[in-house]
């Protein structure tokens, strides 16, 4: 019976083997056709403008210029150049603001649990308000209705004569590097290794005899005392510039344009929404009895909450935030609308200027893949440090 | 004493923890937990002021909340100007819209509050307590505001008839039988954006490039969502396929658009696609867009979709494998039922964000209700302020509506709960 059941095979129209790989055959077929007419009507219509598909274009003279660059630029530079400028500046905008959004939606999911009612109602009302207005909307409301607001150059905002802030930007005090100041930058290797060790030594000594360990003052201040050392030894290593009111900008300092901190406090604001939400969900997802254990063994509210809830807490919550960092950077396209030189605010100059909106389309979306999946990546591996050992996914 | 193992016994300590008795009678007393009656003062200590750090909480937040409540009372009733949300108010709701044709939006508005009103008429019962004081707070600043800016009795009059709508369409909705109910609430919302489409386009209908402020947001939130259900579902399966070639597809399809913003795919839309198709097509510029929108949203539909097929239970496939149901109908008639009824909350949720991210299309050029709040003309220069927050507050306010319906929903459908 086995032996006839193998020898009788189903009509070739019958058989799941053949029927899978004809289908599959055919939708690729499908697809590939699909594509070459997207192609060929993409050719034939540049070709009857004159143009073709190219990106040899990106290496010529851009022509146009950039309010605001964290590379290197001049109008001069290559397309290729402006394209960079336009990803460090969405960059620059993301790097910053994860970190803040973090920052502030952790306080907020804190504060949305704590005994504290006004606290908590505060928290909620945010989170309820944020959430529901669109962050474009947001984005321009602060960049119209606040910061463009604020007083103009002439008066700006003096924070005790270190930093100001106008509606031409904000600008805070910067190191500027003397003669000196390679020498330094191993004062300052030194300086970490030497703080790295001191932690070492402290945390043994508590571990030993269970005195206190002050590892964080005394760490730092090893470091403070070296960094200082080399100094006084080297002489020029750096000086610390003092931004001031220039004529018709602010000079010197660290630069902050107005268009940069819009973006940024709009996505941080609306962000931080979202983090709040789900680091609150994460710590009450802590199971109870961690939190009555900690209780148990004495641990003031606050360690319960720095050395128990939060650290488990932070273990279901990475990937949800992973996600809220995937948006903010996709967020920053919002940019383009008050004219910060983001990539689609940067590429649709350069469409202007040079035409090739396939090949600088093209750019964008590996731009923007690539990116995201860096964050992935990276965020995968701090969840791997983060999971339980031996912990099934 | 001790029993048979030589334990000593328990008696006392169980009856002295647990179960008081009295000593007189012997009687065992019930010893239910009082609530304790909270007068305002204990409450205020017990929430606000239990501690010091409670208590430096509590004063720096009333600070700040003070100073917040300080500063909008400021904006809202003295340093503003609000004259431009009366006099710009039709190019708010509905862009550049063609006055004559004003009563298709009129009566899709009608259908939607009817629709509405009809299927909360089961579900809610009439608020009390701390809800009804919220809701009637919010349907007095609603009234306010709709009194302040509607202009002519014309369009007074036609505002009421919404509350008197939904009242009474709430009270027919109340009179049918659930079971009915519910059949008729699924298909009125499936049908009612199909119907409102007619509304606009049917005899001798409005133009996509006239649609616009608040009524072009919704529109577009809606297409997203009916036409990318569709595909979206399409390529959840397709992701989940065991043909890799279909697989693979599905998956560049999803990551790519998902991947890029939106303003980037509008812009595509705008400049790109038309080198893509044949010369003749020649489609307007809004189709372009809805058409491109509709596969952005696709993905993440796909995405939810993909969730609520995983959460089905595997049993459920082999049940069916096991009653011999080919691949397409084990689809069709038991996974996506179930799959579908888990992911609307997700939806919802999706829907909402769809419609925040209609306000891209200002990038396109259309005059929809962000653009319209940022392109005030001369006369009120400077304004922005006072019409962005109106922006602002209309989506606010149905998104919110919207999230408090879908949580409700959540409740009533016990996701995550089986």
């Amino acid at each position: 019976m086995a032996s006839s059941a193998r020898s009788v095979r189903p009509p070739l129209w019958r058989d799941v083997r053949v029927l899978r790989v004809a289908g599959q055959v055919a939708f690729v077929l499908v697809v590939f056709f699909v594509l070459r007419e997207m192609y060929l009507n993409a050719t034939f219509q540049l070709g009857q403008r004159g143009r073709d598909l190219s990106y040899d274009f990106l290496d010529s003279r851009a022509g146009f210029g950039v309010k605001e660059h964290f590379i290197d630029y001049s109008p001069n530079n290559s397309f290729w150049r402006v394209f960079w400028v336009a990803v460090t500046n969405a960059l620059a905008v993301t790097g910053v603001g994860i970190v803040l959004a973090t920052v502030l939606g952790t306080f907020l999911g804190i504060a949305r649990l704590s005994p504290n009612w006004l606290l908590r109602k505060i928290g909620q009302g945010y989170v309820e308000t944020i959430r529901n207005i669109p962050a474009l909307v947001q984005i321009i409301f602060w960049y119209t209705a606040v910061i463009l607001a604020i007083p103009r150059l002439e008066n700006s905002i003096s924070i005790f004569g270190f930093a100001y802030i106008s509606n031409r930007g904000a600008a805070v005090p910067t190191l500027r590097g003397g003669a000196d100041f390679g020498p330094w930058g191993l004062f300052v290797v030194a300086a970490v290794v030497a703080a790295f060790f001191v932690r070492r030594w402290r945390t043994k000594i508590f571990d030993d005899t269970g005195r206190p360990h002050y590892r964080f003052l005394w760490s730092t201040g090893t470091f403070l005392v070296v960094a200082a050392l080399g100094y006084v030894v080297l002489g020029d290593a750096f000086t610390i510039e003092l931004p001031e009111i220039g004529l018709r900008n602010l000079v010197g300092g660290i630069q902050v344009s107005p268009e940069f901190a819009g973006v940024l406090v709009g996505l941080v604001v609306y962000t931080a929404a979202f983090i709040g939400e789900i680091v609150r969900g994460s710590i009450l997802a802590v199971s109870k009895g961690q939190k009555e254990a900690a209780e148990a063994l004495g641990l003031r509210p606050s360690q319960q909450l720095r050395y128990v809830v939060l650290p488990q807490a932070m273990r279901i919550a990475l990937p949800s935030i992973t996600n809220q960092y995937l948006n903010f950077w996709k967020n920053t396209s919002l940019g383009f609308f008050i004219a910060y030189p983001e990539i689609v605010n940067i590429t649709r100059t350069m469409t202007n200027q040079a035409g090739h909106e396939l090949e600088i389309f093209s750019l964008l979306i590996v731009i923007y893949l690539g990116v995201s999946l860096a964050i992935s990546l990276f965020m995968n591996i701090l969840n791997r440090g983060v999971t339980l050992r031996g912990a099934t996914r | 004493m001790s029993d048979e193992l030589g334990r000593p016994e328990l008696r006392g300590l169980r009856e002295d923890v647990s179960v008081p008795v009295l000593p007189d009678t012997g009687r065992i007393v019930e010893t239910a937990p009082v609530k304790e009656p909270q007068t305002p003062g204990e409450w205020i200590r017990l929430n606000l002021f239990s501690g010091p750090f409670n208590s430096l909480l509590t004063i720096v937040a009333g600070a700040f909340l003070i100073f917040a409540i300080y500063q909008a009372f400021g904006f809202v009733f003295l340093n503003s100007e609000w004259r431009v949300i009366q006099v710009r108010m039709k190019a708010f709701m509905v862009g550049p819209f063609p006055l004559d044709e004003m009563w298709r939006v009129w009566l899709s508005l009608y259908l939607v509050t009817a629709l509405g009103g009809f299927s909360s008429g089961a579900a809610v019962r009439f608020p009390r307590g701390r809800s009804l004081m919220v809701k009637s707070v919010a349907v007095a600043v609603a009234v306010v505001i709709v009194a302040y800016t509607a202009q002519s009795v014309l369009v007074r009059s036609l505002v009421a008839i919404v509350p008197t709508l939904f009242i009474a369409s709430n009270a027919i909705g109340r009179l049918i039988p659930p079971r009915t109910m519910r059949r008729i609430r699924l298909w009125g919302w499936v049908l009612v954006f199909p119907a409102a489409m007619f509304l606009v386009r049917g005899f001798d209908g409005v133009p996509p490039r006239e649609w616009g402020g608040l009524y072009f947001n919704l529109i577009a939130a809606s297409v997203g969502i009916f036409a990318s259900f569709p595909i979206g579902i399409a390529l959840a399966l397709g992701r989940r396929s065991t043909l890799p070639a279909v697989r693979g597809f599905s998956v560049v399809v999803i990551e790519v658009f998902r991947g890029v913003p939106l303003v980037a795919w509008l812009f595509f839309s705008k400049f790109v696609v038309d080198l893509l198709l044949p010369p003749q097509m020649n489609l307007p510029d809004i189709i372009k867009a809805f058409i491109v929108m509709t596969m952005f949203s696709a993905a993440y539909v796909a995405e939810i979709i993909r969730g609520g097929i995983q959460g089905v239970h595997p049993g459920q496939y082999e049940a069916a494998r096991a009653l011999g149901l080919p691949t397409t109908r084990l689809m069709a008639l038991i996974v996506l039922p179930q799959a579908l009824r888990a992911t609307i909350p997700a939806m919802i949720g999706h829907f909402i964000s769809l419609f925040k991210d209609t306000a891209l299309f200002a990038a396109i050029n259309v005059t929809e209700l962000l653009d319209a709040s940022t392109r005030l003309g001369l006369e009120f220069i400077g304004q922005e302020a006072q019409t962005l927050v109106f922006a602002g507050l209309c989506f606010w306010a149905i998104a919110f509506t919207m999230s408090r319906w879908s949580q409700r929903l959540e409740l009533r459908l016990g996701v995550g709960e089986r």
